[in-house]
């Protein structure tokens, strides 16, 4: 955009050779971002970011054809922000300067109006402080014959800046000179932007004090320099140590008591009258503060997918991506290359590659602490998407609980809480989707590798086994108890969400008759997850030659669309083994 | 509907692998096959609840299958117990 008008500055003569021309206004063109280019103060900024802003919303998501889809989504809106931007910048070139010449005008007028003038400067300059072009606007005053010229030891000093500098230089200088006298301000941005925002209308006040400051300091006859910067320092340099018959700076004394009176009055009373919600004043329970985005667009949902909580949309991929790789607790960040979606995870271990490559990828690699998702040139879409989708998770919008199955690793006996949805499996009935926890402390032992046909093939039901590591069976989920066998090494339950579950201790162990068990339930008693269900004698039974291995069984298998073990290795007894869904 | 009754001659009784076999077999009829032991009866179908019966060696259940394909059904049942059970 700036290239743009620097190429119309340039053809119209107003730069020539990097030099802006005499003809041109000072201070209407200077360099930003290393380019010559009409001084537009923030207004430029602002203008670009909100084009930029559009056409993100409007692009980022867009599809290309399959041959340009490398330069698909966030990567078209470079593209097309290009494009806007020498729009613009020819429209602004033609636009500005008129702008501009407002502004001078401006400055031109108050120049003739007396004390007057010096309020509406006042007014205007502050006014204009919030969007950066006060610069512009006293600059001629300073700098030019706007801010009168003078005589001092025989040069012509034009500027009210340059005045006061001369005059500061000159020992012949009694009094500063009424344009000298022009300066009283600083640097109160950060003062006035934190009210500026919070009460527009104190600001208002404000800006009508300021132009009275100026106006006094004119009556009075007081003088202070500034250079840009504030207060005591200038205060003084330029005030003080020219000696009070220059600067009659200690008129200001009186001055600023005055005005501070005056502030704290007229702002009180406004803000007690107009009921303004300044720091410190806020609804009760309420604070103003810096308010971290999170929450921000926890309020408002803006940010959060372009929209509000109300048109939450759920995208089922980011749902199953989020699932496979563990959930939202297990997501450090996101990123993509050209063709990958790469995710940092805390625990890389918790990948359901299977889930993943459901969302259509055509491979998981996983590397570490992170993985990458293959997608191909779609990516920065799914990315965007997925982006969009755990800054919902994360804001509240949507609930991990309506797509997840939780993830947690409490105590053996504490129960845990599980998530489930509805499916509808092949028998039409519908069976809620969770994951069933250990049922014992120990290892966990594929069913097909238990070593006792009956249930390693499968005929029973799939499940997983565990090799415990104690002798203690606890319940895996919250139910019911349907069976206790005579022989107490095996229990029968059917849990809260209809799982018939089949917990066998040991290969062959009827055989003992009950020997070296103990059962700590009766049938039809309701058990928490986690309960102990029966204790037995590890040593002993192994002692008399039987494994210990103790499968757990879903009976109703065929109820569901699979059975899954999601755990390998070492497990404690309430960690997630087995889901059914 | 037809039935028949069975002693049970396996010493672990309807137990785990027999009762796992049960159930497959069971699967492939349409017929409602129900197993009873002194007055308690269970689908043959639901492993649990089969296992639940607690039936024994020596006890003597009565099989009732009842369905389209009963007469097939019945008969391959028995033939299964006496093969297993």
């Amino acid at each position: 955009m700036l290239m743009t008008i620097n190429s119309f500055l340039v053809l119209d003569g107003s730069i020539v050779d990097g030099v802006v021309s005499e003809t041109v206004k000072e201070g209407a063109v200077t360099s930003m971002l290393g380019i010559q280019t009409l001084q537009m103060g923030v207004f430029g900024g602002i203008v670009a970011g909100l084009f930029a802003a559009m056409l993100c919303n409007r692009f980022y998501k867009i599809q290309l054809p399959t041959a340009l889809s490398f330069f698909a989504g966030t990567r078209f809106v470079p593209i097309a922000s290009m494009a806007c931007a020498i729009l613009t910048g020819a429209v602004l070139y033609v636009v500005w300067p008129v702008i501009q010449n407002g502004i001078f005008a401006l400055g031109a007028l108050v120049q003739a109006s007396g004390y007057f003038g010096t309020f509406v400067y006042g007014c205007i300059e502050r006014a204009l402080i919030p969007f950066g072009l006060h610069h512009i606007f006293y600059l001629p005053f300073w700098q030019t014959g706007v801010g009168g010229a003078a005589l001092i030891d025989g040069v012509t000093v034009m500027g009210a800046q340059n005045i006061f500098f001369a005059e500061l230089a000159s020992p012949n200088t009694t009094k500063f000179s009424i344009d000298a006298c022009r300066f009283l301000t600083g640097i109160t941005e950060p003062i006035e932007f934190t009210f500026l925002f919070l009460a527009p209308a104190l600001f208002g006040v404000h800006v009508v004090l300021a132009g009275l400051a100026f106006m006094t300091c004119h009556i009075l006859k007081i003088g202070v320099g500034t250079t840009f910067s504030d207060g005591l320092i200038d205060l003084i340099l330029y005030g003080v140590l020219p000696g009070q018959s220059k600067s009659n700076w200690m008129m200001l004394i009186p001055v600023l008591i005055v005005y501070f009176i005056l502030y704290f009055v007229l702002f009180r009373f406004f803000i007690l009258k107009w009921d303004l919600k300044t720091p410190g004043r806020e609804a009760e329970g309420e604070t103003a503060h810096l308010v971290s985005k999170d929450e921000y667009r926890k309020a408002t949902g803006v940010g959060v997918a372009g929209g509000k909580t109300a048109d939450v949309k759920f995208d089922e991929k980011s749902a199953a991506i989020l699932k496979g790789v563990g959930g939202i607790g297990n997501l450090v960040d996101i990123d993509c290359c050209a063709t990958r979606l790469r995710l940092t995870l805390a625990d890389s271990r918790k990948v359901n590659q299977a889930i993943l490559k459901s969302t259509g990828a055509s491979g998981v690699v996983v590397k570490g602490a992170g993985i990458q998702v293959i997608y191909g040139p779609s990516v920065t879409i799914v990315k965007s998407n997925f982006e969009e989708f755990v800054d919902q998770v994360r804001s509240g919008a949507i609930s991990e609980a309506s797509f997840l199955d939780t993830e947690k690793v409490p105590a053996a006996e504490s129960p845990e809480t599980e998530s489930p949805t509805a499916e509808t499996p092949a028998s039409g009935e519908i069976m809620k989707s969770y994951v069933l926890s250990a049922h014992m402390n120990g290892r966990v032992v594929p069913l097909s590798e238990v070593q006792d046909e009956a249930f390693a093939s499968g005929a029973l039901g799939d499940g997983v086994a565990i090799e415990p590591s104690e002798g203690k069976l606890f319940a895996p989920a919250d139910g019911v108890i349907e069976t206790v066998f005579d022989t107490k090494h095996a229990v029968g339950m059917t849990t809260d969400e209809g799982t018939e579950l089949l917990l066998h201790i040991g290969i062959d162990t009827v055989k003992l008759g009950g020997k070296h068990f103990e059962s700590h339930i009766i049938p039809e008693q309701t058990v928490r997850k986690g309960d102990l269900m029966v204790s037995f004698d590890m040593e002993a039974i192994k002692a008399e030659g039987y494994p210990c291995t103790t499968p757990m069984i879903v009976c109703n298998t065929d109820d569901y669309e699979a059975v899954e073990t999601v755990a390998g290795g070492a497990i404690k007894a309430g960690q997630d083994v087995l889901s059914v869904h | 509907m037809k039935s028949f009754e069975y002693t049970i001659t396996d010493e672990v009784g309807i137990h785990a692998r027999p009762a796992g076999l049960l159930v497959k077999e069971v699967k492939k009829y349409d017929s409602v096959i129900k197993v009873t032991k002194d007055g308690k009866s269970a689908e043959a179908k639901k492993l649990m609840a089969l296992m639940g019966l607690g039936v024994k060696q020596g006890d003597t259940v009565t099989v009732s299958v009842e369905g389209g394909d009963e007469e097939t059904a019945a008969a391959k049942m028995e033939e299964f117990f006496k093969n297993n059970l």
